[in-house]
Formats: structure tokens, sequence, C-alpha cells
């Protein structure tokens, strides 16, 4: 019983970070139509920023935003600088599907080798704001910790404010426009380029806030080429998938369904098949419901 | 005037020809050369396999190591428990990969663009932790992969990395072959037909799911090979044989190499074995420190990746080929 409620939390945490690394890949997918495969490089390097923010001044509060401003600000300057370049240098011939998939790729390579440079490749640890000792009930102690219930609550606390954005203000209106119909929107006189840098900026400061919280549950340390940041960067794309690719709220819920089914596997079948549970959840779910468990059939899938 | 065009049986020739060349050159050079020869032929082959896929069928797949790693593990562990002789291997390898392929095709035809290219990346971060599911495949040391001695013909004493490129320039020379003839062969039509207009193609009679999986398949088994090769030059395979840095960097050579022509894939082979070395020159003469050492490498490759994609998208061989001809627009004016 203690089993099955330490798995059921584990994964509503994991799931919850893979939740917010989704909503970073979809914030990038409607506003540009890239799949951002250097998210969670982006992500990483915005946590070794944060890492030094803590080092500098010892606290965990002051890093967490810091981190995010800089992810925002990396995005944002990938998006201007390059992406936007890009995409108009090759929108056709036969390079124009593979191009800014590779290119993306490119990216994920070069921050990787950029923060090996400055970093060193060895581990860094950023220290836990909390315990990470679990909590108690009765005789047992949970995995559950007071640092993970941080991390549940600091995702909440950003999809609440994305929501906020999105629904209520003037900004989340241009953006939503420009993704839906950039054509109209730039008639109507939303600056669609903006908008685009806009979107990016959010997405890399959601992706900065989901490595944060990783990099402080998972093992403790990062580098260049952690577990932790393979993990962030494939289960979030796979929960983006999941959700369509196209909603936030799809992205919200396919991380949950894929942190709650790859905790049982950890727990229940075994840590060697947890990587290829989640290709086969991804399969599975493209043959079945291609547009994904939220989301609408459109005419011709992207 | 008349033109000389490659068909199938001067093609032959010309690949005949070309191997002899390839042998010849090999014999001037030290065993650490030829031997690196030899992987630039694995390379060769490993990044046709993508050409085939993403440049004539159109679909992406950023996890080709899955499939190399498929051949490999195929090959050494028929070679270890049966100890069959080593072509046999090498064939079971390629048919394991094929089938592999044709497992994951059948799903891909469905997929496109960004969906598949995750897709297969996933598939390159899962396999590998299958080792450690399975006893007999050895977890995460891997398996040794014996080739034997050179064959007796050679002579006694012949050096094993010379044989290793002799091997790996046969099967590159074969399978560009083979592939050459398959691209101009009703199928490879099919694939350009479908990439350019999948809906103009079903309505010729095209069977484009069909047409895709067959595509996968021969991908996949072409991997397969380049696989073994990799296993047979490093004597062994484990999950660190076939990384995923391994799948990106064959991305990258097939960018490099211009996605969409085979005639310019020997660029990428041997830009991916150089730039490790330049890499360790360079490094060299501005002290040799440690981290610079080891991402040096990394660096480069992305950066000549992004330039490529950016400025050459089409690779060097295309955009040449698209030089000479505007050329000649003009001197016709």
């Amino acid at each position: 019983m203690i089993n099955l409620l330490n798995t059921f939390l584990n994964g509503i945490t994991s799931g919850a970070i893979y939740s917010l690394m989704a909503i970073s890949m979809v914030l990038v997918w409607r506003s540009t139509r890239v799949v951002n495969f250097a998210q969670a490089g982006m992500a990483l390097l915005s946590c070794y920023f944060g890492y030094e923010v803590v080092q500098r001044t010892g606290s965990f509060w002051i890093a967490l935003p810091a981190a995010m401003l800089a992810g925002a600000i990396i995005a944002a300057v990938i998006e201007f600088g390059f992406m936007r370049i890009l995409l108009k240098h090759s929108s056709q011939g036969p390079i124009a599907s593979v191009g800014p998939i590779i290119a993306t790729l490119g990216l994920l390579g070069l921050i990787r080798g950029v923060i090996g440079m400055v970093w060193g490749n060895a581990d860094v640890a950023i220290d836990p704001p909390f315990s990470v000792v679990g909590f108690k009930v009765g005789e047992n102690t949970l995995t559950f910790s007071p640092l993970k219930l941080l991390a549940l609550v600091t995702v909440a606390i950003i999809l609440l404010i994305i929501t906020w954005l999105f629904q209520k203000t003037n900004l989340g209106l241009s953006l939503r426009a420009s993704a839906h119909e950039p054509e109209i929107s730039r008639l109507a006189g939303v600056k669609v380029d903006l908008v685009r840098t806009v979107g990016w900026a959010l997405a890399g400061a959601a992706g900065a806030a989901a490595g944060m919280l990783q990099a402080t549950t998972g093992s403790g340390g990062m580098n260049p080429d952690s577990l932790e940041f393979r993990l962030l960067l494939v289960f979030g794309f796979i929960a983006a998938v999941i959700g369509g690719l196209e909603s936030m709220v799809g992205a919200l819920v396919g991380g949950m369904v894929l942190g709650l089914v790859l905790a049982f596997v950890l727990t229940y079948v075994g840590g060697s098949l947890v990587f290829l549970t989640a290709f086969m959840l991804l399969l599975v779910l493209l043959l079945v419901r291609p547009q994904g468990i939220i989301g609408q059939r459109a005419g011709r899938r992207a | 005037m008349h033109k000389f065009k490659l068909n199938p049986v001067n093609s032959f020739f010309a690949f005949i020809a070309l191997g002899l060349i390839l042998v010849f050159v090999s014999g001037k050079f030290d065993d650490l050369v030829v031997y690196q020869g030899a992987t630039v032929m694995m390379f060769v082959i490993a990044i046709s396999s993508i050409t085939l896929l993403t440049g004539y069928s159109g679909q992406v797949s950023l996890g080709h190591g899955a499939f190399l790693g498929v051949g490999g593990y195929a090959a050494a562990v028929t070679r270890n428990n049966y100890n069959l002789p080593i072509i046999v291997c090498i064939v079971i390898g390629v048919l394991a990969a094929a089938i592999a392929g044709a497992l994951i095709g059948l799903s891909a035809a469905r997929l496109s663009g960004p969906y598949l290219a995750g897709s297969t990346l996933a598939l390159a971060v899962g396999l590998p932790s299958i080792v450690n599911r399975f006893d007999s495949l050895g977890g995460e040391q891997g398996l040794f992969f014996d080739v034997g001695a050179p064959p007796a013909f050679l002579g006694e004493g012949f050096s094993p990395y010379r044989w290793f490129f002799y091997a790996a320039t046969l099967a590159m020379l074969v399978s560009l072959w083979g592939l050459r003839n398959v691209l101009n062969s009703r199928y490879g039509r099919t694939w350009r037909a479908v990439r350019g207009n999948d809906v103009a193609a079903q309505l010729s009679g095209v069977n484009i799911a069909r047409s895709k999986i067959l595509a996968f398949t021969l991908s996949a088994g072409l991997a397969g090979l380049a696989g073994v090769i990799l296993a047979m030059t490093l004597g062994t395979v484990s999950p660190g044989v076939y990384p995923l840095a391994l799948s990106f960097s064959l991305a990258t050579g097939a960018v490099l190499s211009g996605i969409n022509t085979l005639g310019g894939v020997m660029i990428g082979a041997v830009t991916l074995v150089a730039i490790p070395e330049i890499a360790d020159s360079i490094s060299h003469r501005l002290g040799g420190s440690e981290v610079l050492t080891t991402n040096l490498p990394g660096i480069l490759v992305s950066a000549l990746l992004i330039l490529t994609v950016l400025f050459v998208p089409n690779g060097p061989v295309e955009q040449m080929r698209n030089t000479r001809n505007k050329k000649r627009v003009h001197a016709q004016r």
C-alpha cells in the first residue's frame, strides 16, 4: 500500500516537471511550427546560470527567477538571431521538412559544447532549498519530500500564470491569434514576428523552470550529458505529442500520464524498460489518436 | 554531343575501378590511417542509409544508431553462440536490422516530420537500456565480437586493420552500387514521387505506405551492415558503441553530404572521421587543456551542421551542380 502511494506521488511529481517541459515545447511549436529538440539544452544552459546565482547569493529563491529570465533571454536571442533567418532560408526544397529539425539538433550540440567549455564536464550541484527527507505517515517514511511538494506547487503556479497570460491579457490574445492565423493577425495589426519571439521567450522561461526543478529533485547533480536532461529532452517531447502538440491542457495531461505510467513501470516492472515503455506509449498513441489525447482531428496532419 | 551515362553495367565497372584505386591508395598509408579508412567506409554506408530514407523517401530518422546497434548485436550474438562464419553473421546482422526497420516502418509510414523524428529519437534513447534486461546481451559491458584472423590467401601476418579496411570497402562498394541501382529503379522513382507530393503520387496509383515501409526496411538493413562493420573494427558491441551521439553524427553527416544526393556521401563520412583529429590538433596548439579536448569536436560538428543548414542547405554537391547550371544558362544567352 505504501509502495503504491509512493509510486503514485513520484509519478505525479515527475509528471508535473515533464508537463512543464512539454508546455515549453508546445509554446515553441505554436509560435513557429518548429519542434525544438534543443529545448532541453536551453533549459540546461539556464540552469547553469541559476547555479551561478546560487553560488553567489546562496538562495534558490533568487536563482529560480534568474534562471527563468536567463532562459527567456536565451530563447529570444535564438529565435531572433537564428531561427528567423533559418526559416526564411530553408522554407523551400527538399530540406524544408528536415532543416529546422536538424538545425535544432545542431543547436543542442553547440549548447552542450559551450556548457562543457565554460563549466566543465563534471557534475555541479544546486542545493535544494527544502529537505529531501520524505514526509512521515505513521510508521512509514514516504519518498515524497517537501522538495517534491515544492516542485508540484511551483509547476502549478507557473501554469496558472501562463493560463492567465494567455486567456486574460492582450499579449495572450496576440499569441493565440498569430498561432492560428498568422496572415490575418498581421493584417489586423499584430506584430507577428515580435509575438513569435515572445512565444519563444515564454517557452525558454518555462523550460528553465522545468530544468531547475529537474536538477534539484533528481540525482542533485547536473552535467552537459546528464541523464536528467536526456529525460527532459525525450519525455518533454513525448508528453507534448501525447497532448497533441497544440494544446497546453494536452501537454499537462500528457506529462501527467507519462509520469504516472513510467513511475508504475519503474516500481513494478524494472528500470531498464522505462525508456522503451515511453517509446511504445508514444507509438501506440500516435497510431490510435494521431491528434493527441486532446485536440481535434485536422484535415491533414503536419 | 554524346554524353557518357552510367548505366548499371558500366557503373559496376566504375565501382570496381573505385575499389581498386582505394586498395592501391591504402597500400601507401600506415595501419592507423587505414583503420580510420575502415571507419570512413562504415560512415559511408550508414550515411547513405539516411540519405535513402530522408533524401529520397522523405522520412526523418534521428535514431539510426539504434539500427546499427541491432545489426551489431545480432551479428555478435550469432558469432559468439554458434560460431558461424563471419559472412553469415554479417548477413544475419543485416537481416535483423532490416526486420527491426520493417517493424518500426509499419508505424513510421503513418507519421511525418517532427513526429517521426521524435519517435526515432525516443527509440535511440530507449533501445540501449534493453541490454540490461537480458543476460545474454552482456549488460553495459557488452559482448566481444571477434571476427578471427584475416583469411589465409592474404598471406601470413597480414595486418588485421588492413583486412578490416578491405572488408569495409567491399561492403561499401556493394551497398552503394546496389543502392544506386535501386534509386534509379521503379522504387526510387516511387520514393521521389511520394516525397515530392504524396497526394499526387497516390492518385497515380502508388501505394504510399508500402513505399515508405520498403524504404525504411532497406535503410535499416544498410544501417545494420554499418553496425556490424563498426562492431568489427572495434572488436566489441556495447551500448557505448552505439550512443545517442552516433545517431546525431549520422544525421549531421547526411546533411553535410547533401541530404538528397548520394554523390556527396563521402564528404560527410570523411568529415565525421576528420573532425576529432582536427579538433585534437587545434586544442593541442591552444595548450591542450582537458576541457577543450573533450568539447571542441562536438562544437565543431554542431557549428558545421548549423552553417550547412543555413548556407548550403542542399549540400555541397548539389550546390556546385546548381552554380554550374546557372553559369551554363548565362553562357547560352
